[in-house]
C-alpha cells in the first residue's frame, strides 16, 4: 500500500517538476530577437559612423574657436566674443544671409484656374511635410513667404489661416527660398526636388511647383521675432 | 519519499534540458495547471498524514484539477472576464489550508515522539 501510494506520488512530481521547468523556459525566454539581416545591420552602422563623423567636426569647430579665445585673450577678447555671438545669431537664423540657393514658386495650377477652382491657402501639414523633407539636407536655411524658419518655427493653422512664426503666409502664389553653403550643395537640393513626389502632393491640393534653377547669390530674410528662451537653462559642466 | 524527491527532480532536470517551450500564449494556462497539480499535490499529502488517501480520488483529482483550472481560465480569455483569478483564488487558498494541516500534524507527530522518548527515560 504505501508503495503503491509513494509511486503515484513520484508520478504526480515528475509532471509537477516537467510542468514547472516548460513555464520556467517558456517565461524566460528573450522577449525580442535581432532579426536584422546583414544589410540592416550594415545600414545601422553607416548611420552610426555618420553621426561620428558629424561630431568630429563639431568637436574640430569648437576647438578652433577655443583655441581663438585662447590666442586672443591677451589683447581683444570683446572682439572674439563679438565674432561668437554673430556666428551664433547667424546660425540661430536672426540674421539677413546670402549665399547659392533656388527659390521655390508655389501658385494656383493652371488647371485649377481653367475650371474656376477657389483657390485655397496651402495646409500647413503640406508645408510641414515640405520643411521637413528638405530638411534632411543639412545646413539649409528656409523662408517662406519672408518668414525666416528658424528651431522654434511653428507651421500650424491660427483661424483658418496657416501661419509661419504666426505671419500668415497667404494665398498662392508666395515663394520658398532655400539657401545652402555651397553650390554643390543646393544643386543636390535642386535635383532632389525636382525627383521627389512632394510635387504630387502639391498638385493634389490644386497648387504648381515650380523650383528655379540655382543662383549664385540669393537672400534669406533673418528672423524677425524675439527669440523666447523662456525654458532654456545653462548646461552645468565646464 | 526520497523516492518522490527524486521524481521531481528527474522531471526538472528533464523539463529544463530538452528546452521546451510553449507559445506564450498558453504560458498562462500551464501556470494554472502547475499551481492546480500543487494543490492536489499538497491535498494528497495531508490525506496521506490522516490516513484518509484514496488513490482515485488523488489521481483523478491531480488531472480533473488542472482540466478545470484551464477550461476556466480558457473560457474567461473568450468572455473577457478574467475567471483565472477564480481558480487562482480557490487553489490558493486551498494550498494554505493543506499546508497549514500538515503543519499542524507533523507538529503533533513530532511532539507526541519526544513525550514518549522522556516517558522512556
Amino acid at each position: 500500500m504505501q508503495k503503491k501510494v509513494f509511486s503515484r506520488f513520484t508520478i504526480i512530481l515528475f509532471i509537477i517538476g516537467l510542468m514547472t521547468a516548460i513555464q520556467y523556459n517558456t517565461v524566460n525566454e528573450p522577449n525580442s530577437r535581432d532579426t536584422r539581416d546583414v544589410w540592416e545591420i550594415r545600414q545601422e552602422l553607416s548611420r552610426e559612423k555618420q553621426l561620428h563623423s558629424e561630431l568630429l567636426s563639431e568637436i574640430g569647430v569648437l576647438d578652433e574657436t577655443l583655441l581663438k579665445y585662447e590666442a586672443a585673450s591677451v589683447d581683444s577678447p570683446e572682439q572674439v566674443l563679438q565674432s561668437t555671438v554673430k556666428e551664433l545669431k547667424e546660425q540661430a537664423g536672426l540674421t539677413q544671409i546670402s549665399g547659392p540657393g533656388i527659390e521655390v514658386q508655389i501658385a494656383p495650377s493652371l488647371e485649377a484656374v481653367a475650371v474656376g477652382q477657389n483657390i485655397e491657402e496651402i495646409p500647413p501639414n503640406l508645408l510641414i511635410r515640405f520643411v521637413n523633407e528638405v530638411n534632411r539636407f543639412k545646413g539649409l536655411s528656409l523662408s517662406i513667404a519672408g518668414n525666416r524658419i528658424v528651431n522654434t518655427t511653428a507651421i500650424r493653422d491660427i483661424n483658418g489661416e496657416t501661419t509661419v512664426n504666426t505671419e500668415p503666409v497667404g494665398r498662392p502664389p508666395f515663394s520658398i527660398k532655400i539657401i545652402a553653403g555651397t553650390l554643390e550643395e543646393i544643386e543636390r537640393v535642386y535635383n532632389f526636388l525636382l525627383a521627389s513626389p512632394l510635387l504630387d502632393d502639391f498638385y493634389v491640393e490644386n497648387l504648381s511647383v515650380k523650383v528655379t534653377e540655382p543662383e549664385r547669390d540669393l537672400e534669406v530674410e533673418a528672423y524677425e521675432e524675439q527669440l523666447n528662451f523662456e525654458y532654456l537653462e545653462a548646461a552645468e559642466g565646464e | 519519499m526520497w523516492l518522490s524527491i527524486l521524481g521531481l527532480i528527474l522531471g526538472i532536470s528533464l523539463g529544463l534540458l530538452t528546452d521546451v517551450q510553449i507559445p506564450s500564449e498558453y504560458a498562462n494556462y500551464l501556470s494554472i495547471a502547475v499551481l492546480a497539480s500543487l494543490d492536489t499535490l499538497f491535498g494528497g499529502i495531508r490525506a496521506h498524514l490522516q490516513q484518509m488517501y484514496d488513490d482515485k480520488v488523488f489521481v483523478s483529482g491531480f488531472f480533473f484539477n488542472i482540466a478545470l483550472a484551464a477550461g476556466l481560465a480558457f473560457l474567461g480569455v473568450h468572455l473577457g472576464v478574467d475567471l483565472y483569478l477564480a481558480a487562482i483564488f480557490a487553489f490558493g487558498v486551498r494550498l494554505f489550508q493543506n499546508i497549514a494541516v500538515i503543519r499542524r500534524i507533523l507538529l503533533a507527530k513530532w511532539s507526541n515522539k519526544k513525550d514518549i522518548e522522556e516517558a522512556a527515560r
